[in-house]
C-alpha cells in the first residue's frame, strides 16, 4: 500500500521511536478504558436504580385527587362576572374511587405506547397478630398484572405470586411485617382497615425488596378482598397504574391520560424528583472524572509531540527547504497525534471491555443486588473513541502548528 | 532574457537584532542558465544571506528577485514552497538527511511531495540519481550509517531528484576532505555542462571557486567583482 508522502513520514517517525509512541498511546488507552469502565458502571447503576425504583412505582398513576372548594357554583348562581372570594375553602367530600374504572382501563390500554395497565384498591390498614398492631398499606391488585409490571416474582422469598389466585383470602406480606409480627407461611393475620372493616387473611407468600420501609408496610391481596375490607362494591377502584414503553416520556404521556380520563395522572418524575436528581448528579461526577482523565492523556500527547518537534527541528527545516509548505508539516505532526489516538483508542476499548467484564463479576451481595451492575452498551464505546481521538487532535494541533512555523533559514544557518 | 536563470534587482537586507545593520547593499546581478557560479567573500560579508534570499526561503528583504524570468518577490509561502520543490535543489554544508529514513527514501521524498511521477517512477529515478553519484549500493541503508562523503552525495541526489533548473550550495564541500571535494565538484560541473543546470554555490574554497565559470566576490554586503 502506498501512502501519501506526509502520511509516510508521520508513520516513519512513529515507528522509529516505538517506545515514545507506546507511552503516548498508553495515556489514551488509560483514558479511554476508564471512560468505558465508568460509563458502564454508571449506566449499570442507573439502570439498576431505575429498575428497582420501577419495581414499586408505576410510570404513571391515575387517581382521584382531592379537590378544594372553588367558586364555580357561585358563578352559576349569580350569573355575572363579578370577582368572588371564597374565604377559607374546604376539601370537598367526595367519592374516593374512580368512576367506571374498568371502562377506563380498557380505554387506556388502547392508547399507543401503553404496555401494562392494572387497577388497584389501596387500603390503609392495621396488621394484627396477638396483641401487636402494625400500621401499613394493603394493596388490592390483579396479582398477575402486578407481577408483569413490577416483577414481584423476583422478590419472593417464600411462596409464589400465583398462590393468591388459589387462596381467595390469601395475602402476600413483606419480610419486615413477618419479622415484626413473628409470622410464617400459612399463618393467619388479621387486617383492620381505617374505616373499621376487618378480615382474617392467610399468608401465602413473603417478599423482600431492598427498601426496608416497603417490606415493613406493604402487602398484596386480591382486589375483591380489598374492596370488601373497605365495605365497597366490586367497581370500587382507587388507582390505575400504567406502564409505558419509554419511561422518560412519562410526563407528556401523563398529560395525555389526564385529558382522556379526567382524573389526576401523576408521572414518576413528579413523585420521585430525587431519583431524577440522583441521575443528574452522578452524570456530573462521572463527566468531570472522565474530563480530567482525557485532559491528562491529552497533555501526555502534547508533551511528547512537543519534544519530538524540538528534536526534529532540523529535519522540519530541511523538509521546508525542499518544498514542504507549512500545512504539509502540520499534517505530518497532526497525523502522528491521530495515529497515537487511534492506537490508544483501539487498545482502550479492548481493555475497557475487559475491566468492565471483571468488575461485573465482583460480588456485592447487598439486598437483591448480587453483583456490581455494569452495562455493556455499544454507544459508550463509540463515544469513547470519538472523545479520545478528538482529544488527541486537540493536543496535537498546537505542536503541529508550531512545527509549521519553523523558519528554515534560522535553523539551517544555525 | 529567456536565458536568465536568476536575476536580482537592487536587493537590500537589514538585520535589526539590537542595532539596525545593513547586511546586503543594493545587490543586482544576473546568472545565465547553465552557468556555474561561485560566491566568495570573508565571513560576515553577506554571501550566505544572499544565497538564502535567492533560495526564496528568506523573504524579508527589499528589492526584486526573478527566477527563470518570473518575479518571486511577494509570493505566498505556499507558492514559494512549490517553487523550491520544483525548480530549486539544495546542498548544504551539512547533509541534513532524515536519519529515520533510508537513503533511497531521503532522495525520493521531495519527488513524492511534488507528485509529478508515480511512486515506482520516483523510485527508479532516485536509483538513477544515486547511481550517477556512485552511491547506489548505499540506497537501502539508514542515512545515519554512511560516511560524510557518501552522505553529501546522497544529499546531492536529493537536490537533483526533481531535475531542478537551479542547484544552490551553501559550502557544499565545506565539510569534506580534498578527495571528496573534488568528486562533488566534478558532479556539479558535469550537471552544469551536460544537463544545463544552473549552479550557485557559496564557498570558502579557492580551488573550488576558481574551477567554476564565474566568481562573484563580495565584501561588506556589496558585490565587488563578477557582476557580469
Amino acid at each position: 500500500m502506498r501512502f501519501n508522502v506526509n502520511t509516510e513520514i508521520a508513520l516513519t517517525y512513529l515507528s522509529s521511536r516505538k517506545k515514545q509512541t507506546l507511552v503516548a498511546a498508553m495515556g489514551v488507552t488509560f483514558g479511554i478504558s476508564m471512560f468505558i469502565f465508568l460509563q458502564s458502571l454508571m449506566k449499570g447503576t442507573n439502570d439498576y436504580f431505575e429498575k428497582s425504583s420501577f419495581s414499586s412505582i408505576p410510570h404513571i398513576r391515575i387517581y382521584n385527587d382531592n379537590k378544594v372548594a372553588d367558586f364555580h357554583l357561585l358563578n352559576g348562581y349569580f350569573k355575572d362576572s363579578s370577582v368572588k372570594i371564597l374565604d377559607n375553602p374546604k376539601q370537598l367530600q367526595q367519592y374516593q374511587g374512580l368512576i367506571n374504572p374498568y371502562g377506563l382501563v380498557k380505554e387506556i390500554s388502547k392508547q399507543p405506547d401503553v404496555v401494562a395497565v392494572t387497577p388497584q384498591v389501596t387500603v390503609n390498614a392495621f396488621y394484627n397478630s396477638g396483641s401487636v398492631q402494625l400500621n401499613g398499606i394493603v394493596n388490592g391488585v390483579d396479582i398477575l398484572a402486578e407481577d408483569r409490571m413490577f416483577d414481584l416474582t423476583g422478590y419472593m422469598l417464600q411462596g409464589e405470586v400465583r398462590n393468591l389466585l388459589k387462596v381467595d383470602n390469601g395475602i402476600i406480606i413483606g419480610k419486615g411485617i413477618a419479622d415484626k409480627l413473628s409470622l410464617h407461611m400459612y399463618d393467619n393475620i388479621s387486617i383492620t382497615s381505617a374505616t373499621g372493616g376487618s378480615k382474617v387473611m392467610r399468608i401465602v407468600g413473603i417478599y423482600a425488596t431492598t427498601i426496608k420501609q416497603i417490606d415493613e408496610t406493604k402487602s398484596y391481596v386480591n382486589i375483591s378482598q380489598a374492596q370488601s375490607l373497605l365495605g365497597k362494591d366490586r367497581s370500587y377502584v382507587t388507582d390505575i397504574k400504567v406502564n409505558i414503553k419509554e419511561y422518560n416520556n412519562a410526563p407528556s404521556r401523563a398529560r395525555d391520560l389526564e385529558a382522556i380520563t379526567g382524573y389526576k395522572a401523576e408521572d414518576w418524575v413528579q413523585s420521585n424528583a430525587q431519583l431524577k436528581a440522583a441521575f443528574k448528579i452522578r452524570a456530573v461526577i462521572l463527566n468531570s472524572v472522565i474530563g480530567v482523565i482525557l485532559l491528562v492523556a491529552g497533555f501526555g500527547i502534547y508533551n511528547i509531540l512537543n519534544m519530538t518537534i524540538y528534536e526534529k527541528i532540523k529535519e522540519i527545516a530541511i523538509l521546508k527547504a525542499t518544498g514542504f509548505p507549512g500545512k504539509a508539516v502540520t499534517s505530518i505532526f497532526l497525523q502522528q497525534a491521530i495515529y497515537i489516538g487511534l492506537l490508544g483508542a483501539f487498545t482502550g476499548i479492548i481493555i475497557g471491555f475487559f475491566i468492565t467484564l471483571m468488575v461485573s463479576r465482583i460480588y456485592i451481595g447487598a439486598g437483591s443486588l448480587k453483583y456490581l451492575p455494569m452495562s455493556f452498551y455499544i454507544p459508550h464505546y463509540i463515544e469513547a473513541v470519538t472523545f479520545g481521538v478528538l482529544t488527541t487532535i486537540a493536543a496535537g494541533y498546537f505542536p503541529a502548528r508550531k512545527a509549521a512555523k519553523v523558519d528554515p533559514v534560522i535553523i539551517i544557518r544555525g | 532574457m529567456e536565458n536568465i536563470a536568476l536575476k536580482s534587482i537592487g536587493i537590500n537586507k537589514y538585520f535589526s537584532d539590537s542595532v539596525k545593520f545593513q547586511a546586503l547593499k543594493n545587490i543586482s546581478f544576473e546568472i545565465s542558465k547553465g552557468e556555474f557560479v561561485s560566491i566568495m567573500g570573508k565571513s560576515g560579508c553577506g554571501k550566505s544571506t544572499l544565497l538564502y534570499i535567492l533560495s526564496t526561503m528568506d523573504t524579508d528583504y527589499e528589492g526584486k528577485l526573478e527566477i527563470n524570468g518570473i518575479e518571486v518577490t511577494g509570493k505566498t509561502q505556499n507558492e514559494l514552497a512549490y517553487i523550491r520543490n520544483s525548480t530549486i535543489g539544495f546542498v548544504f554544508q551539512f547533509h541534513y538527511l532524515l536519519p529515520d529514513f533510508t537513503c533511497l527514501k531521503n532522495v525520493m521524498i521531495p519527488a513524492l511531495k511534488l507528485g509529478k511521477y508515480s511512486y515506482d517512477e520516483v523510485e527508479s529515478k532516485a536509483y538513477e540519481k544515486l547511481k550517477m553519484l556512485g552511491v547506489e549500493e548505499q540506497a537501502l541503508k539508514q542515512a545515519s550509517k554512511l560516511s560524510g562523503g557518501q552522505q553529501q552525495r546522497i544529499a546531492i541526489a536529493r537536490a537533483l531528484i526533481n531535475d531542478p533548473a537551479i542547484i544552490m550550495g551553501d559550502e557544499p564541500t565545506g565539510n569534506l576532505d580534498s578527495k571528496n571535494t573534488s568528486i562533488v565538484f566534478d558532479i556539479l560541473q558535469n550537471l552544469s555542462k551536460e544537463f544545463g543546470q544552473t549552479i550557485v554555490t557559496v564557498t570558502h574554497d579557492d580551488d573550488f571557486a576558481h574551477r567554476s565559470d564565474r566568481i562573484i566576490q563580495m565584501a561588506d554586503g556589496e558585490i565587488t567583482t563578477g557582476h557580469h
